[in-house]
């Protein structure tokens, strides 16, 4: 049985009223009462509707998890570690240059630019920040435009509102990549009976990337500003673990910060979130630990299989077999999110039958719990 | 108009000196005598605040010329500080104040009885009843203030000062133009010795009092011995009168109308009050004519006997608000016991029925193209943007609307002319206190004249933290388009130099921006950046002229039209936020289409809507 949608007023009080908006901006770009800025969601005026595509998309409003399941894969929500999936593999850019400008591998830059290169797409949604770490949506063609917007900035970006303006152009076939929530909002946009207008039938492309959470804004730079001159920035990482530390590169120096002081900057809404590899993306890449220089690249739709395949033999990247120790490694990790996920949903509402947002089954929350 | 009979009244006296602020509802009486002011060989000024215009006119009074300024019940208090002073001071040729109060703030900030100010300050008062009056108390109001030495004050209410009769006109008196300042003791022209110039203005008022008792101003009709006395003045003379007339009681109820009612032509009252034992009030807005004859009463009781006060004690005549021939009537009735015949409910319910289908709910609201709308907009939006709860406080003119839905309900205060940006400059101090949330400040053009500027300097001094927006649209415009310093016309219709609101405000040596507010964008924009840059004082013009003065001058820019193909109307995306949230009366909704739509007669062709429809349907061309 799908969600009941129902409008802003609702989103604000189940959702912003509630701390678990994630900033992904699928509710923004389509109207002129939400926008985003500079970390916020921002209503600038009362919308009267009792039913809206703002609530119909938000990942933390009411998503029956069988039922985007079911448009993205054809199956339902496979309530497991890493979600429906083909094949799991590590991988990385062929050309050095993408692997450079890259976080990790550069699988994601590689698949973005072959993809448009070849006509997968013919434009692509991706995140980007100015001078100052704020990151927003960008609309990109080529393979420059994908390299400008490479690499990690674990600030949430409202990057869906890129692409809700994107899909209402006459662009025909857009990609995106997308944070676990950005995905769910986009599989949520697929099944929406509002949808009619909304022109999703134009994403053709979803590249999910690996989220253990998402940091806050205006708070996260204003300490970073204490620390580094955020102009002289020329990239940011976390390190896999045990390194426990937010690396900021300048032109000059790397200044290694503590992850435990960037921690209290994490939006509240991650503690809430059971996606640790984007589950409803055509792939979804993160880092391949223990394995410098290369990513983790999960297969799970068709549409995904067809574009590594082709991006294999077309020279744009290369794979090799995941360990098997660093697969249940991942697989603790994606777990252990979800556990840990599912606790405080149940402590914040007081009982296993009230999962606040999500519906899933009675069984398979008692098989994630055990 | 009972305002040009005023204005009549001062020619007829031979006014050679006239100065106002305009404030609704006096401003036609400088505006009247401003336009002949040229032919008539007189001087009429808009003056930047009434205190300034009240110290211009005593200075014509000084030097021998006849004055006369005009305000509402709020100017009245701007020019307090120096009434209370003149009438210890003196006056030499006539000048009389022209008060005109507004009962129920139909066009105020405030409802007060500016009548106790006479009995406060000791000076006569009169308030003309008709249309007649108003002309022919003015002219002798001039005659009274030269008898006595001292401002005459002349109050009426709108409903004489706005409402129209005939008039039988007397002859014209040129202004004198022997003007000349001579001050023949130390302390002729100066308020001190306080003490001994009370004493001598008390005299004053004794003498105003004796030629009181036998003003025709003062009548009385009815029987020789009413069973019940109404004691009235100003416009409720007619209310009184039509009260009599609707419930039968002409032989039971006599009415004084009283015409001099400060100070009591005490004889006179007492004589009427001697024939009854029964008396009904019937004034706005104050029970001052009722105190003052309750004390007068005690000062005599032996002589009249006890006598039984209805009025606004009582709870007879409502405590506030403008009165009206139905008030009145209630008054009486349940004074006499009396029912009064009248409406049957039936066609009261018909009638209103069958009007109500006519007439629109409709909010107050600005003029189609009006560049505040437009100001209001960019401000709701950075201030939602800015996200720490900013606010703004409010100021007097036509911006004083944006308390409600048409300016998106974002003025919070509203009190005194300048007193938003003194407010402000109290918000711009607390951040000790733990205030954090930013102030910004608005005020038309013409109220920085009157008084922001002095607000804006105490906190420029002071290093309040605050956003002054300045809303500059070429006028004065809620009153009715009055120039001011900063137009570069005076009353008269002289060219001046305009003065630089910018540069007065740079002289601070502040930061101060200007903007197009037509221009959304960059007015929120700027906005956002003055909001951010805390620590002191700062100024964003905002500045287009008012869309009903420009008009005036130009034809409209664009010409603007809905395409209903592209109209999202009441669907997801829209939500008729042309119509529903930004609400100018130019845009309405055309049920047929379910669209939007332009009215044409309405629309001024400003072409912003189009710069809010979220489908780009509503298209705007070069006229």
């Amino acid at each position: 049985m799908s969600a009941e949608v129902k409008g802003p007023q609702e989103l604000g009080s189940e959702v912003g009223g509630r701390l678990l908006c994630t900033l992904c901006g699928a509710c923004v770009g389509m109207c002129p009462y939400r926008v985003a800025y500079r970390g916020r969601i921002v209503v600038l005026d009362e919308c009267n509707l009792s039913e809206g595509r703002c609530y119909a998309f938000c990942p933390r409003a009411p998503v029956d998890l069988d039922q985007v399941s079911q448009v993205v894969f054809g199956v339902p929500y496979a309530a497991d570690e890493l979600g429906t999936l083909q094949e799991i593999v590590i991988a990385r850019a062929r050309d050095g240059a993408i692997r450079f400008k890259g976080q990790y591998g550069g699988t994601v830059s590689a698949l973005m630019s072959f993809a448009l290169r070849e006509g997968f797409i013919d434009s692509a949604v991706l995140t980007s920040s100015d001078e100052r770490l704020l990151p927003s949506g960008t609309v990109v063609r080529d393979e420059a435009g994908v390299l400008a917007c490479a690499g990690s900035n674990f600030v949430a970006s409202p990057t869906l509102a890129t692409f809700n303006r994107e899909a209402a152009t006459d662009a025909q076939r857009i990609g995106v990549v997308a944070t676990p929530c950005q995905a769910l909002a986009l599989a949520k946009m697929r099944v929406s009976a509002l949808e009619d207008g909304n022109n999703i039938d134009k994403l053709k492309l979803v590249v999910g990337l690996f989220c253990t959470w998402a940091l806050r804004y205006e708070e996260f730079v204003e300490f970073l500003g204490e620390r580094v001159q955020l102009e002289q920035i020329t990239r940011v990482d976390i390190p896999p673990p045990p390194a426990n530390v937010f690396e900021v590169y300048t032109d000059f120096c790397r200044v290694p910060i503590p992850l435990d002081e960037v921690r209290r900057f994490i939006r509240p809404t991650c503690d809430f979130c059971i996606d640790l590899t984007a589950e409803l993306a055509d792939v979804s890449v993160g880092s391949a630990e223990g394995v410098e220089g290369w990513n983790t690249l999960i297969i799970r739709s068709g549409a995904g299989k067809e574009l590594v395949e082709a991006a294999g033999a077309g020279g744009a990247i290369e794979t090799a077999p995941l360990a098997k120790e660093n697969l249940e490694h991942l697989k603790e990790a994606a777990l252990l999110k979800k556990k840990r996920a599912l606790r405080n949903i149940v402590d914040t509402s007081g009982n296993t039958g009230n999962l606040l947002y999500l519906k899933l089954s009675g069984e398979a929350l008692e098989r994630l719990l055990a | 108009m009972g305002n040009e009979a005023i204005a009549r009244g001062a020619l007829e006296a031979g006014v050679g000196f006239a100065a106002a602020y305009p404030g609704t509802p006096s401003s036609e009486v400088i505006g009247t005598l401003a336009e002949v002011a040229r032919d008539g060989e007189i001087y009429a000024e808009w003056s930047v605040n009434e205190k300034v215009a009240m110290e211009t006119a005593a200075a014509a009074s000084f030097a021998g010329v006849r004055a006369i300024v005009a305000m509402k019940q709020n100017g009245l208090n701007v020019a307090s500080d120096f009434l209370m002073t003149l009438n210890l001071t003196g006056t030499k040729a006539g000048l009389v104040l022209a008060a005109c109060d507004d009962p129920s703030a139909l066009s105020s900030t405030n409802e007060q009885d500016s009548r106790p100010f006479a009995k406060w300050a000791d000076l006569p008062l009169l308030e003309p009843a008709t249309f007649q009056e108003a002309k022919d108390m003015t002219r002798w109001a001039f005659e009274l203030s030269e008898e006595i030495k001292n401002v005459c004050l002349v109050r009426t209410v709108t409903r004489v000062s706005h409402a129209r009769g005939d008039v039988l006109l007397g002859e014209r008196t040129p202004p004198s133009k022997g003007a000349r300042f001579v001050s023949t003791s130390p302390v002729e022209f100066a308020s001190i010795p306080a003490p001994l110039k009370h004493h001598l203005m008390r005299q004053k008022l004794d003498k105003a009092r004796e030629m009181y008792e036998s003003s025709p101003f003062n009548w009385y009709v009815g029987p020789e011995r009413p069973e019940l006395l109404m004691v009235t003045s100003g416009a409720c003379w007619f209310y009184s009168l039509e009260a009599v007339k609707a419930l039968g009681v002409e032989d039971r109820v006599g009415i004084l109308k009283l015409g001099t009612t400060w100070p009591l032509p005490e004889k006179l009252v007492q004589e009427h009050l001697a024939r009854t034992e029964r008396v009904l009030v019937v004034e706005e807005v104050a029970p001052f004519l009722e105190g003052n004859l309750k004390e007068l009463v005690g000062e005599n009781v032996a002589a009249l006997g006890p006598l039984t006060f209805y009025g606004k004690r009582s709870g007879h005549v409502p405590d506030s608000g403008e009165l009206n021939p139905d008030a009145v009537i209630r008054a009486l009735s349940s004074v006499l016991g009396v029912e009064k015949a009248g409406v049957a409910p039936e066609y009261a319910q018909k009638a209103q029925e069958l009007t109500g289908a006519h007439t629109h709910m409709r909010a107050i609201g600005f003029c189609a193209g009006c560049p505040h709308r437009a100001t209001f907009w960019s401000l709701k939006n950075a201030l939602k943007l800015d996200g720490r709860e900013g606010f703004v406080t409010g100021d007097i003119g036509c911006y004083t609307m944006a308390l409600g839905p048409t300016g998106f309900f974002q003025l919070k205060t509203v009190q005194a002319m300048g007193s938003g940006v003194g407010l402000a400059c109290g918000f711009g101090k607390l951040a000790q206190a733990g205030l954090e949330q930013p102030t910004v400040a608005v005020c038309g053009d013409s109220t920085f004249f009157h008084a922001a500027i002095p607000a804006l300097i105490n906190g420029v001094y002071n290093r309040s933290n605050f956003t002054l927006v300045i809303l500059d649209n070429q006028a004065t415009a809620m009153t009715g388009f009055q120039p001011h310093p900063g137009t570069g016309m005076t009353a008269m219709g002289e060219a001046v130099p305009a003065v630089d609101i910018e540069g007065l405000c740079r002289s601070l040596g502040i930061r101060v921006e200007v903007t197009d507010p037509f221009d959304l964008e960059e007015t929120t924009q700027k906005l956002l950046d003055l909001m951010r840059d805390d620590g002191a004082v700062r100024v964003l013009i905002s500045r287009r002229t008012c869309a009903l003065v420009r008009a005036r001058e130009e034809k409209a820019a664009y010409e603007v039209h809905v395409d209903t193909e592209k109209c999202l109307g009441d669907n997801c995306g829209c939500a008729r936020l042309c119509t529903r949230v930004f609400q100018c009366p130019g845009i309405i909704w055309d049920t047929e289409t379910g669209t939007a739509k332009i009215d044409e007669v309405i629309c001024s062709g400003c072409g912003v809507c189009a710069d809010i429809c979220p489908a780009s349907a509503i298209i705007r061309e070069a006229a």
